[in-house]
């Protein structure tokens, strides 16, 4: 058997898209595998019997990072290509799965989930004082480059090199650029939430907050003193907040405190 | 707030659902995007960009680790716009922060009932396997993958149909909000700051930034000390 079509190719990397769209506790990602594989068989076996015995070998529990999973249907494709030709093993398989799904599902969520998305989400946020209803283009922008390069990359490797992909995704130093991009995170995030105090906290002390439906356009901060209470109070709750948050406080409860605290402030005053 | 309105609701509440987590994965879910466009489909930007904003803030550190998910984001963000337009649909005006914040403390619980409505549609997605097996056991290897796809439309439906139920409540809540006390809708006013703040305070401390006190106090200085020196951003 020689190597697949390219339009098949292209079939099997569109469908991995799909790989968690028939997640469940037991199986997870085990439906998405079979549906993104699907289109190879046909061309990597020649009996109905080779074909049932390899979508077989894919119904054990798959679960991985759902980007770094191009990188796991990719190289299955290469090692089933080469058992295809006689060159690999059922086991080479199965041990190239157990052995990669683990790791490239702990880099996926530390890279993607906990640095890239929230990184570009903080930078996306504040981006709205300054671009408006552009900030979330901005946001997609930014986060997709890496996303959607990265996904197509992890893909072609895994399909060229097997589980020699573990060498050169090492040599991409995502660890260092994770810590990078959490700091991005924190910055920004710190930075819009003085924002939104300033342009709403400050500007609204007069009679434009006591009715519904009064403060149509939201009035700019007029005075030194107002911006200086208002960066007070932000710091003061920005900094309680980020305390009880580490000290295993739930988030929903922080919101509704901060709320109430306003809404008691507003009462009150 | 028309047929159409919540019909549209319905469908962009039920694809970004979809895009969470089922397909592609973009980040279209997110809540800065999906609550944006909400708002916007509705035609009222404002309240998407502004309860997007605190919504993605507020979610920023949400991660699905392993087998773990965390609370669903992209529902409280698109009913919490969608309720926030609809308050501002039947005020005849753009929603006002009072209006977000309403929107934000009502819809935020959300994210739990969205995670605990996920867990039971993952529970439902086990007879799709249970298919998937019998097919390949029977040689049907086409039915075996196709029932990837199954699994999806629960999804699509009732996401869509818990943002529309949103949508459809702005109108009577902007009716009950009415009646608050002045003293009362200042406090709201001040509130949705408060939560922008609160939520900040959250994201900083989810993104396990080695130096992220230091950076968090200098993002915020900095963003002070511009505002103090321009008398106000705008």
């Amino acid at each position: 058997m020689s190597a697949l079509p390219l339009r098949t190719v292209l079939r099997v990397a569109w469908r991995s898209l799909f790989i968690q769209a028939g997640y469940s506790p037991d199986a997870m990602q085990t439906l998405g595998l079979l549906y993104a594989l699907a289109p190879a068989w046909r061309h990597l076996y020649d009996t109905d019997e080779a074909r049932n015995a390899a979508v077989r070998r894919h119904l054990s529990t798959f679960n991985t990072h759902p980007y770094t999973a191009a990188a796991l249907v990719g190289g299955i494709l290469h090692y089933e290509l080469k058992l295809a030709r006689g060159e690999a093993t059922v086991e080479d398989i199965a041990r190239f799965k157990s052995t990669l799904m683990g790791p490239l599902a702990a880099l996926g969520d530390g890279f993607f989930w906990l640095s890239l998305r929230p990184a570009t989400g903080a930078v996306g946020v504040a981006l709205v004082p300054v671009l408006g209803v552009w900030a979330p283009v901005v946001f997609l922008f930014l986060y997709n480059v890496v996303h959607f390069v990265a996904r197509a990359w992890l893909f072609a490797v895994g399909l060229r090199s097997g589980a020699a992909l573990v060498t050169r995704v090492k040599s991409l130093r995502v660890p260092t650029w994770s810590d990078r991009l959490r700091s991005i995170s924190a910055l920004t995030a710190a930075g819009t939430g003085a924002w939104l105090t300033v342009r709403f906290g400050a500007a609204l002390h007069g009679a434009a907050s006591e009715a519904l439906d009064a403060a149509t356009d939201v009035p700019e901060p007029t005075s030194a003193r107002a911006v200086l209470g208002a960066a007070m109070a932000c710091l003061v709750l920005g900094a309680l907040g980020v305390a009880l948050v580490e000290r295993k406080v739930q988030p929903l409860a922080v919101l509704y405190g901060a709320a109430a605290l306003a809404v008691v402030l507003g009462v009150l005053w | 707030m028309t047929w159409t309105q919540l019909a549209v609701t319905a469908l962009w509440g039920g694809l970004v659902a979809l895009e969470r987590r089922a397909f592609l994965q973009a980040m279209l879910s997110r809540p800065l995007v999906a609550a944006t466009v909400e708002g916007l489909l509705l035609g009222d930007v404002a309240s998407g960009l502004y309860v997007g904003m605190v919504f993605e803030l507020f979610f920023l550190g949400g991660a699905s680790l392993g087998g773990a998910h965390p609370d669903h984001d992209t529902l409280p963000a698109v009913a919490g716009a969608a309720m926030a337009a609809g308050m501002g649909l039947a005020s005849g005006v753009e929603s006002t922060p009072a209006m977000w914040a309403l929107s934000i403390l009502i819809c935020a619980p959300f994210g739990r009932a969205g995670l605990w409505l996920e867990h039971r549609l993952d529970r439902r997605a086990r007879k799709y396997f249970g298919r998937a097996v019998t097919a390949t056991d029977s040689g049907n290897l086409d039915k075996a993958a196709r029932q990837n796809l199954r699994a999806m439309w629960p999804q699509f439906v009732f996401y869509g149909l818990l943002c529309a139920a949103a949508a459809a409540a702005g109108p009577s809540l902007h009716a009950l909000a009415k009646g608050f006390p002045p003293s009362l809708l200042r406090g709201l006013t001040w509130a949705y700051p408060a939560m922008g703040v609160a939520a900040g305070a959250i994201a900083v401390a989810g993104s396990h930034a080695p130096k992220r006190h230091a950076l968090a106090l200098a993002g915020a200085a900095l963003t002070l000390v511009a505002a103090l020196v321009t008398g106000g951003l705008s």
